[in-house]
Order: C-alpha cells, then structure tokens, then sequence
C-alpha cells in the first residue's frame, strides 16, 4: 500500500524539520511548503490525503489558503489540521468575526493542534482523521 | 450661622440706623468709620460681605472698593450711592461690585441686596470646595488607574514573555524528537537536523535572557556630553564582522561636523545594534533582484540640536499592518527567532533620551529607520529606579 501523502504549509524552518521528520518516521510521504500560495499550487498538483496547516504565517496566508481549499471543489474534502500558537477559542472568535465580514461562511478545520504540537498528539490526531 | 457684614460710613448717625436695622435682620455688624479702617477689618476679619457708602472724605467708596477686590477678590462689595447718580453706579459695578442701592436706603431693598450678596458668597465658596473635591477625586482615580494600567503592562510582558519561552521549549522539544528518531533509526540526517535545531533554539534562550538583561538596564542610563559618532562607530566596528560572513556590505557615512551632545553612549550603541542587527536579518532572509544586499548607517546634524541617526537596509520592507505593531511589547517578524524585546527596548531608550524613533518603508524596496536625539535629555534622569 502507499503511504498517504501529508502537505505540510509553514513558514517556519524549525517547525517544517520538526514536522516533516514527525511524518516520515510514522509512515507517511510529507510534501513541504513554506506559504500559503505554493501550499494550495502543491495541494492541487498532489492531492494530499490530509493538510497540515499553519494559520498564522504571515499575512493572512493560511486563513487565505484555508479558505481556497474549502471552495475548490476538487480539494474541499481533504482534511485540515489547523497548527497555531493561538488557544483554539480565540482562534474560533477570529474565524467567527471573519465570517460575518464575508459572504459564505468557512467551515470549522476538521482539527486544530496548537503550537508547538506535541508529536504524540498530533499523530494520534492525523491517525484518526486518515482511519 | 449668622452672616456678618461690614458696614463703611464716615456719618456715625447712619452707622447707627444701618447698624440697628442689620442687627435686626439677623446679621452679624462690624462698623468702619473710614477707608483706612475698612481695609484692615477686611485683611483681619474676612467679612463676606461689605455695604459701603460712595462718599467718604479721604479714600472714597469707589477706592475703597477696587482695594477690597484686589485684596480680597471674593468679598461682595455692596455700594450706596446718592439717589440718580446712575454714572457712578454704573462704574462701581464696572468695578466689580455686587450691587448698588440709592439713597434714601429702603428697608426691603437693602435686605434683598444683602440677601443676593451673601447667597453669592456661599454659592461661590460651595462651588470652591466642590471644585477641589473633585479635583482631589479626578488626582485618586487617576493614581489607581495608572496603577491598575502599570499591572496590565506586567501581566502583558509576563504573557508575551511566556509565549517566547513556549515557542523555544516547543523548538528544543522538536529538536530532540528529530535527534531521537535519529538515534533511534540510526538516520545521520536527522541527527544533524536535530541538532542544529537543538542549537538554534540554546541560541534563542540565551538571546531571550541576554535581551531581557539589557532591558532592565534601560532605567540605568549613565548620561555624559560625548560625540555623537561615538556609538555609531563601536557599533559599525562590531558588526562589521557578522555582516562579511552574512555577505552583506555595511557601509557608514558620519556627519564630521556634529558638536558633542548629552547621551548615555552605551544606550544608544545598544539601541543602533538592535537596528542594524534587524537591518542584516532582514536582507539575509530576502534574495534581492539586483544582487548585493547593503546595509547602510549613518549619522546627520538635527535642524534643531542634536543629532539624527539614520538604519537603511535593502530588505524587503515593512507593510503598514506590521509597521503598526512593531514596537509593541514583544512583537516580533523572525518567527522562533526573535524575542520581540530589541525594538521595545531602542524605542524605551530612545525616549529616555527625550528623542523619537520612525521608519520609513516601502514594501520591496527595504527599510529606514531614523533616530533622531535632542542635544539633551529633557531632565537629567537620577538613575535612581528602572522602570517595569
């Protein structure tokens, strides 16, 4: 069998090492990309089984990015884990403030690990979202 | 509590009648034959009220009242005037008194006059202690709101501090999970990865510690009358170094003309480290179009005194949202790099110094940031405390 394919998108070195090693040594093939813009070119070109996303790189780019993947139709059901050093309510308050300015509201990430993960944690999570 | 009025006739029959009638209705009499005499009860017995007649030989009604207001600006001066002398009423009103009756003196026009004067006096003498109450208020309720303001600055930096010291312990935890699974699957990338990631972050707490050091130096600045170049050079000096193994040029230009100004040198040298340690981060992080990175520092005469030190890089600039935060508590851009302290603190330094610190960006095109010092600071600080 394949091992499944995880896209991780974050800005920040240590964080990719970190993560991508995370992956690899628990069977999975990690594809890296360092923002927003080349997350969504590569989650198009590979179709990941699952997205690790960091959601507070600079610029808006992975709130944008989150948002290009819920209405593509081809990649809007692809499972998300959202990364941040922000606590998870406050992060909910932002995406709720978010929604009212625009038109179609985003669903909520299919999970949200905060920043830095722990690796049992995070893996126990993409174990479950990818059973 | 009975008023007291001082009543001023030079005619010591009319003292008399006024007197009797006064008592009368209730007030307390003091009598003055003269001016002379009126002035010194006034000074001595802070009367609130004085009825005083026009005419007097020696100092007249009309001197007599401009001395009592300038003595005694509160007293209510009440004038008797001779029956149709309306120009000299008008005058002592000019003059700031209260009211004026003519004679022959009606009964109930005096007791209304003297009624007025007095409700005058404690509404004004009222609205005195309400108005030092409340500024004694006003002085409470601002104390304990810069107190309260003082503890949420603390509860901040303790916030911005423990999210700095998150960010490395979640660094030095990824690092050794990737130097485990190193050692666990005998992988020489991985071990190497680790371990530069274990590095940088023993890199990061020691620039945290060492920068939380320097801040709480910032309350001991030790201000002397030096050269404004002096800083700029040591500065220029130390990091000439980094710069050549960055790859980028470092360049300074000094104004050789400036005159020594009050400063506390090793504050500003910090300070201009800061700027040029974030000018060399910027570039090395940025591949620009035309090649070289140049980072360049300089120093210029102010149009007033003092000086202006000048940080450009050709980075990739600020955008404004980021401008905006910038020198806030622990802000920082280098993700797990920074500490957010460097800028809190030039600015803090800056300040003490009497001066201010901007920046001038355009996105893409690189950074300016400009210092600018008086020739000294505004009150020479004591150095006693620093401040939290």
């Amino acid at each position: 069998m394949n091992p499944k394919t995880i896209l991780i998108v974050e800005d920040e070195l240590d964080m990719r090492i970190f993560l991508k090693t995370a992956m690899e040594t628990s069977g999975y093939l990690p594809v890296l990309a360092r923002n927003g813009d080349e997350g969504f070119q590569k989650a198009r070109d590979i179709l990941p089984d699952l997205i690790l996303l960091d959601v507070m790189m600079p610029g808006e780019g992975g709130v944008t990015m989150y948002r290009q993947l819920k209405t593509d139709d081809g990649l809007r059901d692809i499972p998300v884990v959202m990364l941040s050093a922000v606590e998870e309510e406050t992060y909910n308050h932002y995406i709720k403030m978010l929604n009212i300015q625009t038109k179609g509201p985003i669903p909520p990430p299919n999970a949200y690990v905060e920043k830095p993960p722990d690796p049992d944690v995070l893996l126990n999570v993409i174990r479950d979202l990818l059973a | 509590m009975e008023e007291t009025v001082l009543l001023v006739d030079d005619e010591e029959d009319i003292r008399e009648v006024l007197r009797f009638f006064l008592s009368e209705i209730g007030y307390s009499v003091l009598t003055a034959a003269s001016g002379k005499k009126a002035l010194e009860i006034v000074c001595s017995d802070h009367p609130p009220v004085v009825l005083c007649d026009i005419k007097m030989p020696e100092m007249n009604g009309i001197e007599l009242l401009r001395k009592i207001k300038s003595e005694s600006p509160d007293t209510e001066v009440i004038m008797i005037t001779g029956h149709g002398d309306m120009a000299l009423a008008v005058q002592c009103l000019q003059l700031d008194a209260t009211d004026f009756i003519t004679k022959p003196i009606e009964e109930n026009v005096l007791e209304f006059a003297l009624k007025r004067a007095t409700e005058r006096y404690d509404m004004r003498f009222r609205l005195r202690e309400y108005t030092e109450k409340l500024e004694q208020l006003v002085e409470e309720k601002s104390r304990q709101l810069i107190d309260a303001e003082r503890m949420a600055a603390i509860g901040e930096t303790v916030a911005g501090l423990s999210h700095s010291i998150k960010n490395i312990a979640g660094g030095l935890k990824g690092g050794l999970f990737v130097l485990e699974k190193g050692l666990e699957l005998d992988n020489r990338e991985y071990l190497q990865q680790g371990w530069q990631l274990v590095r940088r972050n023993v890199d990061n707490i020691r620039n945290l510690s060492m920068d939380l050091l320097n801040y709480g130096k910032v309350g001991a600045a030790h201000f002397r009358r030096v050269d404004p170049n002096l800083p700029i050079r040591e500065v220029f000096r130390l990091m000439t170094p980094r710069a050549e193994e960055q790859k980028i040029r470092l360049e300074m230009t000094l104004d050789q003309g400036l005159a020594p100004i009050v400063l506390d040198p090793d504050g500003i040298e910090r300070c201009l480290l800061n700027l040029v340690t974030n000018a060399l981060d910027a570039c090395a992080d940025y591949e620009s179009q035309d090649g070289a990175h140049v980072v360049h520092i300089q120093s210029n005469k102010r149009a007033t005194a003092g000086v202006v030190y000048r940080v450009l890089d050709t980075g990739p600039g600020i955008d404004d949202g980021v401008r905006e935060q910038l020198f806030q508590n622990f802000f920082s851009t280098k993700g797990m790099r920074g500490t957010g302290i460097g800028l809190m603190m030039t600015r803090k330094i800056v300040e003490l110094h009497g001066g201010d610190i901007r920046i001038e960006s355009e996105t893409g095109k690189g950074s300016c940031f400009i210092v600018r010092l008086p020739a000294e600071p505004p009150s020479m600080p004591s150095n006693s405390s620093p401040t939290p």
